[in-house]
């Protein structure tokens, strides 16, 4: 059965046509000076707003690859887990940084 | 379609009543904290990123709600959940873009940026646009907790002999008239705070769900080998069927869509900015994005999953041919015990009101600022003193309430002929964001966007709108990326990309050519008569309109007509609106909103990083609503005298609940001691003994 256009070709669109909507919004407020990468707090959400965009692609790749019989279903999971952990020790740590 | 009746026990019921008599009397608490308008609608500007995050939630997972994720769950698998996890391709538009143009220019609403950025016309055709948005999504929340309540009740009551039939419009008044209670009389403070209360509940019944489902199909392994491939796939079809395709939902939902929500439903506005600063509503968005909204997909959607599996294993139980709008009753009333049931169904129908409660308090505010005060402008209505007149738009706001509720219970007419509320509500967010959407995006991030470019893109765009909803199969066709058109609900979501691609290319060909305009209009001014050759065009304009309005005649003449008011809306408007880009723009635009802190402080803002204070209050006599702390405190804190200060209750899990903002005054020399007047105290809600936290803002 060909399920390609059920599983990677919905993935390629909603992250080929998503992706140059969320780098066009990152370049526009930078341009615009709204996001200005010299405030330490502003280097914080790019952080988180990259790894949004990495959580998500990863996200929806590992179901598909679940769904597909790739992979089990509880790999997703722990990824997912692993990320989490990823995120708010980093963040954290970003957030010390700001302080100093 | 196999439909139920009669779901539920007598202790399902009992639960039930309680949940909702104790929901209404948490609201009822809270209420007594809203004192004027601006806590009515707002909450005082005052809340910590968490309590707004539990409450967007509340709202945001009613809307999206159990039942119409559950439907398409069990019609089409774990996919139900794409369009709670496609919402980040705007994230950095919204925090660093919209929502601190919207907190830093002090607007209220949505048409109230329209008119500082555009014109007062721009504000009165999107005070139109939005009220018809938000009401038709009062209909769609009205609509499913009658799907949902439906199944419960019996086919009919007798009362004093007679026999009433349960209706789904009868249903619907009575939730609505229960709904209206606790709003009218609460205000944003009580729905933020019963959100706060129903965003864990709801996410722990819909877990719990979950559980339950998959105890009952044996465990996890079973329920995930019970489902065919097609069910586990976290994306549908690229474009079939048409009822439910990825193509479509992208641009309806994850483009249309997370604009829409993100951008212009005044509800979740109002949401951020009852947020303490903008920082914190970037972190409530951000984390409602991030984490919440993955795990809400899985409690709305997980009881159509495992319907699903049970209808594979034990048809007999669950069968294939359930209407899906009642899979999720069905499922639950399977799964939970007596009681638990009860619990689960009051928190669904607890979320869906917290929904249509948000969305009927934005309308409100909307009526209000945008409606009310004009109006009472425009006739030169005084009502003596601020507090007088707080007092009586308070009132009007109530009734306003009340309008809007009815209005919703009759918007829900139009959308109650759908197979689905999924594709009732794909339909209607298609339909009605496209120009809305389109005004505010360019709005914000494109300082060329004109006034006449606006208004145009409101009207020309709703003509071609219209054209394509009449010609689907000639306008709609070349953009449906394959998909099949339903001659019953003609491309219910790919409308989206057609209405958007209009709205988008009417503006930008109105903004591009501006200076053309601008010369035209010059020239008509040069001429004696020129007044009367505008109103002439304005006419012709009105007529054209009409005529596609009405569809008048043939699509070629429709077409031209609606070209033709492409041409002279923007030359009137150019005429007769006055816009200058420099004013117009400042503080307003991303590019701007440096100057937007500015003008919001009063002065040059201070970002050096400081600590947070603790202190205790007392009181000093006089009028100004400035606070006086110790020298080495503001040190601390590294303020000046002018900076802006946010002072709250210690206690961080009141979540700013008891707060002020207000601004540094010359220091004095007593550490740990601010002081304040008594007007503040009673704003801040602030306990006689009790510590307080400062910290400087910007």
């Amino acid at each position: 059965m060909n399920l390609f256009s059920h599983s990677w070709l919905p993935f390629i669109y909603l992250y080929g046509f998503g992706g140059i909507l969320f780098i066009a919004g990152i370049i526009i407020t930078m341009k615009a000076g709204s996001f200005d990468l010299k405030r330490p707090k502003h280097k914080k959400w790019m952080w988180i707003l990259i790894f949004g965009f990495v959580w998500y692609i990863a996200m929806h790749a590992l179901m598909t690859w679940a769904a597909l019989g790739t992979i089990s279903p509880y790999v997703v999971l722990y990824t997912l887990l692993a990320m989490v952990a990823i995120f708010i020790v980093v963040t954290l740590r970003f957030g010390k940084g700001a302080k100093a | 379609m196999q439909t139920f009746h009669s779901i539920g026990t007598t202790t399902d019921w009992i639960v039930m009543v309680v949940y909702f008599m104790a929901i209404m009397l948490f609201g009822s608490y809270f209420g007594r904290y809203t004192k004027n308008t601006s806590d009515f609608f707002f909450g005082g500007r005052r809340f910590s990123w968490w309590l707004i995050t539990m409450s967007i939630v509340a709202t945001g997972v009613g809307s999206h709600s159990f039942v119409k994720y559950s439907a398409k769950g069990f019609e089409h698998g774990i996919a139900s959940s794409m369009t709670y996890l496609n919402d980040w391709f705007f994230i950095a538009f919204f925090m660093f873009g919209w929502l601190p143009i919207i907190v830093y220019s002090k607007v209220r609403s949505i048409p109230e940026y329209f008119e500082k950025r555009f014109s007062p016309s721009s504000r009165f055709i999107a005070t139109i646009l939005l009220l018809l948005y938000m009401i038709g999504y009062i209909g769609i929340g009205f609509l499913t907790l009658g799907k949902a309540v439906i199944p419960m009740l019996p086919s009919a009551f007798v009362i004093l002999g007679m026999t009433v039939p349960v209706t789904l419009m009868g249903a619907i008044i009575v939730i609505a008239i229960i709904t209206g209670i606790y709003i009218t009389f609460g205000g944003q403070t009580a729905v933020i705070f019963t959100d706060l209360l129903q965003g864990f509940i709801l996410l722990f019944a819909g877990l719990l769900l979950f559980f339950f489902g998959i105890t009952y199909l044996g465990g996890f392994d079973i329920f995930w080998n019970l489902l065919p491939v097609e069910w586990k796939l976290p994306l549908a079809d690229f474009n079939q069927p048409s009822n439910f395709n990825f193509v479509g939902i992208f641009w309806q939902d994850a483009i249309a869509g997370s604009i829409g929500f993100l951008f212009m439903n005044q509800g979740l506005i109002m949401r951020f900015m009852a947020c303490k600063n903008v920082n914190e509503g970037r972190k409530a968005a951000g984390i409602n994005i991030l984490f919440v909204l993955p795990i809400s997909a899985i409690v709305v959607g997980n009881a159509g999953w495992v319907g699903k599996a049970i209808s594979i294993a034990s048809p007999e139980v669950v069968s294939p041919s359930v209407s899906p709008d009642q899979i999720f009753v069905v499922v639950a009333n399977i799964i939970a015990s007596p009681g638990m049931f009860g619990f689960i169904m009051a928190a669904l129908t607890a979320a869906l009101m917290s929904t249509v409660d948000t969305l009927i308090n934005a309308t409100a505010a909307i009526y209000i600022n945008d409606v009310h005060r004009p109006v009472r402008q425009f006739l030169k209505k005084s009502y003596g003193t601020v507090s007088e007149s707080d007092r009586k738009e308070l009132t009007a706001a109530r009734y306003a309430s009340i309008a809007v509720t009815t209005l919703g219970v009759l918007a829900v007419l139009a959308f109650k002929n759908f197979p689905t509320v999924y594709e009732a509500h794909g339909f209607f967010h298609s339909t009605l964001t496209p120009p809305l959407v389109v005004g505010i995006f360019l709005g914000v991030f494109w300082k060329r966007f004109t006034a006449s470019a606006v208004i145009t893109t409101f009207v020309g765009g709703v003509a071609l709108m219209i054209l394509g909803a009449r010609y689907p199969g000639i306008l709609i066709a070349p953009f449906d990326h394959g998909i099949e058109m339903n001659e019953a609900h003609p491309y219910s979501y790919i409308r989206a990309l057609y209405n958007t691609l209009v709205c988008t290319g009417v503006g930008v060909a109105v903004a591009y050519t501006t200076k053309f305009q601008l010369s035209l209009v010059s020239n008509i001014r040069s001429k004696p008569n020129n007044k009367m050759i505008m109103n002439g065009l304005l006419v012709v304009a009105i007529l054209l309109f009409a005529t596609v309005l009405f569809g008048i005649s043939g699509i070629t003449i429709q077409l031209v007509a609606a070209v033709g008011v492409m041409i002279l809306v923007p030359l009137t408007v150019t005429y007769f609106v006055h816009y200058d880009e420099e004013v117009n723009t400042v503080g307003l635009t991303a590019g701007s909103i440096n100057i937007a802190r500015k003008q919001f402080k009063g002065s040059e803002p201070n970002d050096q990083e400081g600590e947070n204070a603790f202190v205790h209050w007392k009181l000093i006599e006089g009028e100004e609503r400035v606070m006086r702390f110790s020298e080495n405190d503001m040190a601390l804190m590294k303020a000046n005298v002018g900076d802006l200060v946010y002072l709250c209750d210690k206690r961080n899990w009141m979540g700013g609940l008891k707060s002020v903002h207000s601004v540094f005054a010359e220091p004095h020399s007593e550490d740990g001691i601010v002081y304040m007047t008594a007007d503040l105290a009673e704003s801040g809600l602030f306990v006689e003994g009790r510590e307080l936290k400062a910290e400087k803002e910007m």
